[in-house]
């Protein structure tokens, strides 16, 4: 009876490929209604289950072939257990990618096997040997310069850095999703340079000593848009693009001017819990890696009300 | 002449080069190449129609089924090969026998406790037409009760009806003597020989049978072919069952005049390629002979039963040589189709499992059923090694 229960999905799908599944599937049902309506299951088909495999493990170990069969019903029921709470999980991970791009959420970089190269939970990995403490979710810093509509309802407030690939591979996304909200989000990003990445300090740098000039969001911009081409010249010659105070500019990359700025949001990120660039907070939902559009349209849906959840439960 | 080598006849055996040990004869026979050889060879070379075309391929047909006839009839000593008629199986030649017989309401069945359904079904079937099946119960061994025979008899008696060999325990009934009783009550016989003919030599003008009845596909034959031998007195005397072409010497919009035996009962078109491959699986038991058959099938009971004796509970008599090539069992605690299906899982022995179309006396006694291994010529000693070895390993499960 209980085998039955595992044997109606098993064999449903394999049924779908060949057409002696079905009749099994049809004996799974027929015992699957008996078992609900509180009847003996007549089919036999546990009991033909529990003789193949028994008959299977006498060729190779008869003592294992008799614990299987004294215990087959406490073996089956774990196997139910064990049926019930994979398939559960499974249900689960298959959500969570559908909605988040990966299986184990938004917020996890863990392999997930609908994923197997991780191209979508990836990151820049922070060195595991700073940080430490209670985790402090970021909010948006009045002080700090906003991307995209200054009066936007939402902020995602993104770790990441300019030489790291995978805040690359995110930039595109990030737009899109300002694009798509038309000024209802805009972005707050929070630097992390990355040790041993070169130009990732400088980087950080030039962002800052832009934004002393005005110009953080253009320069942050010009800074994705050389897709990590950097050289000793790159971020003068975009200074000078920009019509900055290349003067200014260059004084404030030699004096390291915002070097405590930097090492301030580098704490942030560690208080955060981030452990790899990019990092996007949107309120308290958390995605990691180069997820998705859907993935971000889910989230901020859900945090702007417009999902059908949502819409449903304000009813 | 030069003496049975098993290891020799099963290279005819195809399927037993594969991982299967195939202890399900009664059920259904192997087939040897030279049988389906046979077969194709119809497919190929002539696949005409018989008795109505006068081609070449047509007269070929003609002839290629005429030998077949003439095989049967040689092989069960019959009179003459118009005796033979071809059916689906044994159950259509029973069926035959049960519908062409002009019964009158009170008429009498004798039948055995032990018959398969299909010589049981056909004559339960007649009890709508006022038919009295009276059953002749056996021993508790499973032997036939002449006593209970007799007493089984009336002035109403119009057919005994009953099996050779027991396909539910192996265990031959003493037809000769059963035929001479039966004669003497002025009652016809008629013997189901599914088990007997492909297992032991049978002569039906010795045995002195009216209607005896077989299958080809438990003897090497094809699936779809079997036999109906009747005295031919009888057959001219019995109605027409099934009709149609061939069956008929001439027709109007009025009537029609019958054939004469055996055409008289085989209507359409016959399923020649299955003749034609029975004809030629009774040319191979002929040259096997039913002598190296019996003693090899017997060798592999005892061999059985020495080894699983007082391990399983065996159905019927306990001397092997009573029972033929079937070994029949139970393991106390466990269900026969589990039993039916370890065998299968652990060692691909084959078996078969339930009632056998024994419900009849299975239901009489209350139980599921049982585990059968049928053993034919083409099975070994060592098979029967490892699979009294599996049997012991699925006692010990309970």
């Amino acid at each position: 009876m209980v085998l039955c229960l595992i044997a109606l999905p098993i064999f449903a799908i394999l049924g779908i490929f060949s057409v002696k599944y079905r009749r099994l599937v049809v004996e799974s049902l027929e015992c699957l209604f008996k078992t609900v309506t509180f009847q003996k299951c007549k089919s036999g088909l546990d009991d033909r289950i529990k003789s193949q495999i028994t008959g299977k493990m006498l060729k190779f170990s008869p003592s294992a072939a008799r614990f299987f069969y004294a215990n087959y019903k406490i073996i089956s029921l774990i196997l139910l257990i064990v049926f019930i709470w994979s398939g559960w999980v499974g249900g689960v991970a298959i959500y969570n990618y559908v909605v988040y791009g990966n299986c184990n959420g938004p917020d996890s970089d863990k392999f997930c096997i609908l994923d197997p190269t991780g191209a979508g939970s990836a990151t820049c990995e922070i060195p595991s040997n700073v940080g430490g403490g209670e985790v402090i979710t970021p909010v948006k810093e009045l002080n700090r310069p906003l991307i995209g509509n200054e009066e936007a309802e939402l902020t995602i407030i993104e770790f990441g850095c300019y030489v790291c690939p995978y805040t690359n591979e995110a930039e595109g996304t990030v737009e899109r999703v300002l694009e798509y909200y038309g000024g209802r989000v805009n972005l707050q990003f929070i630097v992390y340079p990355l040790p041993g990445h070169e130009f990732s300090y400088e980087s950080s740098m030039a962002s800052k000593c832009a934004e002393e000039q005005g110009r953080y969001e253009d320069y942050h911009r010009a800074l994705f848009a050389r897709e990590m081409n950097f050289n000793n010249s790159t971020f003068i010659e975009i200074a000078a693009e920009l019509g900055l105070d290349v003067g200014q500019f260059e004084t404030c990359m030699l004096n390291n001017t915002y070097a405590d700025e930097i090492e301030k949001d580098k704490a942030k990120a560690i208080a955060a819990g981030v452990k790899g660039t990019p990092t996007f907070f949107v309120n308290e939902q958390i995605i990691v890696g180069p997820k998705p559009f859907k993935t971000f349209k889910t989230v901020i849906n859900g945090e702007l009300g417009l999902s059908w959840w949502t819409k449903f439960l304000d009813r | 002449m030069f003496g049975f080598n098993v290891d020799k006849v099963r290279k005819d055996f195809p399927v037993l080069n594969e991982k299967i040990i195939y202890f399900d004869s009664a059920c259904m026979s192997l087939k040897p190449k030279q049988v389906v050889e046979k077969m194709n060879e119809y497919y190929y070379k002539y696949p005409a129609c018989s008795g109505r075309s006068g081609h070449k391929l047509a007269k070929q047909v003609e002839n290629e089924v005429d030998l077949a006839r003439r095989e049967v009839q040689k092989l069960i000593g019959a009179g003459s090969s118009e005796e033979i008629i071809f059916t689906k199986n044994a159950t259509e030649g029973i069926n035959l026998v049960a519908n062409a017989i002009s019964w009158e309401k009170g008429d009498e069945v004798i039948v055995s406790d032990k018959e398969h359904n299909s010589n049981l079904i056909p004559w339960l079937k007649l009890i709508s037409q006022g038919v009295v099946v009276k059953v002749c119960k056996g021993n508790e061994d499973g032997t036939f009760n002449m006593k209970n025979f007799k007493d089984c008899f009336s002035k109403r008696t119009r057919l005994v009806a009953i099996v050779h060999v027991s396909n539910l325990d192996g265990v031959e009934n003493p037809i000769a003597e059963i035929v001479k009783i039966s004669h003497e009550k002025g009652v016809w016989i008629l013997v189901d020989g599914c088990q007997s003919f492909p297992h032991k030599a049978i002569d039906v003008r010795k045995l002195d049978v009216d209607f005896f009845a077989f299958s080809g596909h438990k003897a090497l034959g094809p699936t779809g072919v079997g036999v109906l031998y009747g005295k031919k007195e009888l057959l001219n005397k019995l109605n027409q069952f099934i009709v149609g072409g061939q069956t008929v010497l001439d027709s109007t919009y009025e009537g029609y005049d019958e054939e004469l035996p055996p055409k008289k009962f085989e209507a359409g078109l016959q399923d020649y390629a299955g003749i034609i491959g029975f004809g030629e699986a009774c040319r191979y038991l002929k040259n096997i002979g039913f002598r190296e058959i019996e003693k090899q099938e017997r060798k592999l009971n005892e061999l059985a039963t020495s080894l699983l004796n007082g391990k399983v509970e065996i159905i019927g008599p306990l001397d092997a040589a009573l029972r033929g090539g079937i070994f029949a069992f139970n393991i106390r605690g466990m269900k026969t189709h589990d039993v039916a299906k370890m065998l299968d899982a652990s060692k691909g022995i084959a078996v078969r499992s339930g009632a056998f179309c024994v419900h009849s006396w299975f239901n009489a006694r209350k139980m599921d059923g049982a585990v059968r291994a049928s053993f034919y010529f083409y099975n070994t000693e060592e098979e029967v090694k490892i699979f009294a070895k599996e049997v012991e390993k699925i006692c010990e499960l309970v």
